[in-house]
Order: C-alpha cells, then sequence, then structure tokens
C-alpha cells in the first residue's frame, strides 16, 4: 500500500507542476499577445494609472527657479 | 441671562450652494484634450485679420510634405450678444479650400437659455454632413439634441440626445444616446457619463457598449500641465493611451491662450476664437501607445504680432518621423 502511494504522490507533484508550468506558459502568452483585446486593455489601463501618478506626484516643477549653484 | 431652555431664535433659510452649469456634452474632456500638441507637418503660414470688431478673414496656406498642398480662406462674422469672452451670438463660420469644399457653421440664441447651432460640410460639390443641435442650459443642467445627416427620401437619420446633470458642485452625471436608421437596418447606443472637478484636477469618464474614454488633467502649478487619456473601442477591438504635458512660460512670451475666465471675474473683452492655431502655449509634449512622441513649441515674437511654431513627431513602430513649422501673424 506504502509502495502504491508513493508513485501516486509522485505522479500528482508532476501533474501539480504540470499544471503550474501550463498556467505560467498561458499568462506569458497572453501577456506578450499584441493583438488580444483584453490584454492591450490590462496594459493601458495600468498606463493609465501610472500616467495618473506621475501628474498627481511629479510634476511640481518651477521651471523659472534659479539653477543651484555648484 | 436670558432663557437658555428655551427655544433658540429662528435660523435664516440655509441658501444651498449654487451647482453651476455642467456645460455642453461634447466638452466633458475638453481641458484634457487641449493639452495634447497637434500634429504638424509641412510649413504652414496663416494670417489672421480683424476688419472690425465683428468680422475676422484668415487666410492659410499650407506647403504639405505628406500630400498636395492647399489654401483655406475663413471668415468669421459675431454678432453683439456677448455672453463670455469666448462666446458671442449669433456667430456665422465659413470656411473653405482651394478644392471648393466648404465647412460652414451657425450659432444662435433663440432665448436665454435656449440655444442652435447648424453645420454643413461639403466635398467640393457634394454635401457631406448637415447637422442641426438645439440645446438647452439650465441653472444646473444641460439638454442637447442634434439631427445628422436627416434624409427624408433616403429615410435615414442620425439622432443624437445628450444630457448633463450637476449633482454637486464638483460632480456631474450623465449619458448620451444615439440612434441611427437606414433602410434595413437601426440601431441605438446609450453612453453613461461622469465628470469630477477638483481644485488642481479634472476627472472624466464615458462607459458605454461602444467602448470607454477616461481622461484625467491636472494643473501642477501655473507653469505646468498634464493629460492622462485612455480609449477603449470594443467595436474595433482597440486600445490606445496618451499622456501628454505643457509648460507655460509667460516670462518668455509663452502665452496660453482659451483659458476659461473664473466666475464672478469682471467682464472681459470677447476674443476671437483662433481657427487655427492650437490653444495651448508651447512647448507641449505627447507619448502615446502607439509608440508616438511628439512636441510642439510655440513663441510669440514680439514686437511684431507674429507667433512661430515648430512641431516634430516621432513613430517608433512604424519608423516614421515628420515636421514642420508654422507662422501666424494676427
Amino acid at each position: 500500500m506504502a509502495a502504491a502511494a508513493a508513485p501516486a504522490a509522485a505522479g500528482g507533484q508532476a501533474s501539480g507542476s504540470a499544471g503550474l508550468r501550463g498556467w505560467l506558459r498561458s499568462a506569458y502568452r497572453f501577456a506578450t499577445d499584441r493583438n488580444d483585446f483584453r490584454r492591450n486593455l490590462l496594459v493601458n489601463l495600468g498606463l493609465f494609472a501610472a500616467g495618473v501618478w506621475v501628474a498627481r506626484n511629479l510634476t511640481d516643477i518651477d521651471l523659472m527657479a534659479p539653477q543651484p549653484v555648484p | 441671562m436670558g432663557n437658555v431652555l428655551g427655544p433658540a431664535a429662528p435660523r435664516a433659510p440655509r441658501r444651498g450652494e449654487p451647482l453651476g452649469s455642467p456645460g455642453s456634452f461634447d466638452e466633458l474632456h475638453r481641458q484634457c484634450k487641449e493639452v495634447f500638441p497637434q500634429q504638424m507637418e509641412g510649413v504652414k503660414l496663416i494670417i489672421n485679420k480683424t476688419l472690425s470688431s465683428h468680422f475676422q478673414v484668415t487666410h492659410t496656406v499650407h506647403m504639405s510634405t505628406l500630400g498636395p498642398s492647399s489654401y483655406r480662406f475663413n471668415a468669421t462674422f459675431v454678432g453683439d450678444r456677448q455672453l463670455s469672452p469666448t462666446e458671442a451670438f449669433p456667430t456665422l463660420v465659413g470656411d473653405m479650400d482651394n478644392s471648393g469644399s466648404l465647412n460652414a457653421q451657425v450659432l444662435h440664441l433663440l432665448a436665454e437659455r435656449l440655444r442652435i447651432k447648424a453645420v454643413f460640410q461639403t466635398h467640393q460639390a457634394k454635401f457631406v454632413t448637415w447637422q442641426f443641435d438645439g440645446e438647452y442650459r439650465g441653472d444646473d443642467c444641460t439638454a442637447t439634441l442634434t439631427l445628422g445627416n436627416p434624409d427624408l427620401l433616403g429615410e435615414s437619420v442620425i439622432l443624437v440626445a445628450h444630457f448633463l446633470q450637476s449633482i454637486t458642485s464638483r460632480l456631474v452625471l450623465g449619458g448620451e444616446m444615439v440612434y441611427h436608421r437606414r433602410p434595413g437596418e437601426e440601431g441605438a447606443i446609450l453612453t453613461l457619463a461622469g465628470k469630477y472637478t477638483a481644485q488642481k484636477w479634472v476627472a472624466t469618464l464615458n462607459v458605454g457598449y461602444g467602448g470607454a474614454h477616461a481622461s484625467y488633467y491636472h494643473r501642477a502649478n501655473e507653469q505646468v500641465q498634464v493629460g492622462v487619456e485612455l480609449e477603449a473601442n470594443t467595436r474595433l477591438q482597440d486600445t490606445t493611451f496618451a499622456f501628454g504635458y505643457q509648460l507655460n512660460l509667460p516670462q518668455a512670451n509663452m502665452v496660453f491662450r482659451g483659458e476659461p475666465g473664473a466666475a464672478g471675474a469682471t467682464r472681459q473683452p470677447w476674443r476671437w476664437p483662433d481657427p487655427h492655431c492650437a490653444p495651448h502655449p508651447t512647448p507641449a509634449g505627447l507619448l502615446d501607445s502607439n509608440w508616438s512622441v511628439g512636441g510642439v513649441l510655440e513663441k510669440k515674437l514680439p514686437p511684431l504680432p507674429v507667433t512661430l511654431a515648430l512641431g516634430a513627431f516621432l513613430n517608433h513602430w512604424k519608423n516614421r518621423f515628420h515636421c514642420g513649422f508654422s507662422v501666424i501673424v494676427g
């Protein structure tokens, strides 16, 4: 019984890692498929959020401030 | 000492905070769009001549590097009824190019809160667009009905209805319904819209069956303005993102045009709308998801009534570059 359980556990681990590999593979395909509308929407949503963050945090610049003295 | 347990003196009724008119539906994203530079190519000469307080003409010569060169003539007439520095009624605008294509608009104020607009566009001798708008502007709401290309004989029409309501002094909600009809087909699309205006930023969102359009405008200080835009079209299965900024340096004769007056400001003289010059001082920059970067630099050249504009745009993905400059006189 213990001898039968070991290959079953090894098979389960193999199928688990194959499942994880398969998930990673499909996630990579999704992230690199430029023709996928949902992927492009997610990427551009992220860019929009990053653009809003930049606008709110990095744009308070005084262009006419004097140059710093070295 | 008085009767501290007695009923308090009746208070004067509190006046509700005025909500303000939400403006037009087409102008929801205007502040963000004005930050982005307009693409320039070739050489353009624009001469504005004000003939009287009611009449202005503009000549535009465009030497293009991408297509045929052209000449455009624009005439603008404004009436006596002035509502704001940028609104006067009636307004008649006519624009014609060297091939005979015409673009004409008539705006008129029928009543205190009711205004109408008619737009005609022709491509040489053939009418391409004929459109009629009616707009009602209330104290805290705006309703618009547009009839696009009505054709009784062909039984086709495009009907657009807009409604905007100020919920608070900062929040505006509304919607748009577009109905189109042609022989054999008809359909309607509903879009919901919302706009939140804070002291230094404005966020706007349109969501509907056809897609979504989100924009964020931020005024960092007197010199820097930033705009971020996202558009998603479910019909074309396409999304785009754009980031633009604008730098304003009045000390260097880079003057911002088209800035709306504050509520309660003193009456300002009416200013001619410029049909050709983008109402933003330079420099302005752009970066978008189509791998395009670009910028436009505008500078006044005092004491001459001349403005020089330089622009360049590069599309990394398609390996295309074009630049141009324009001289605006008057």
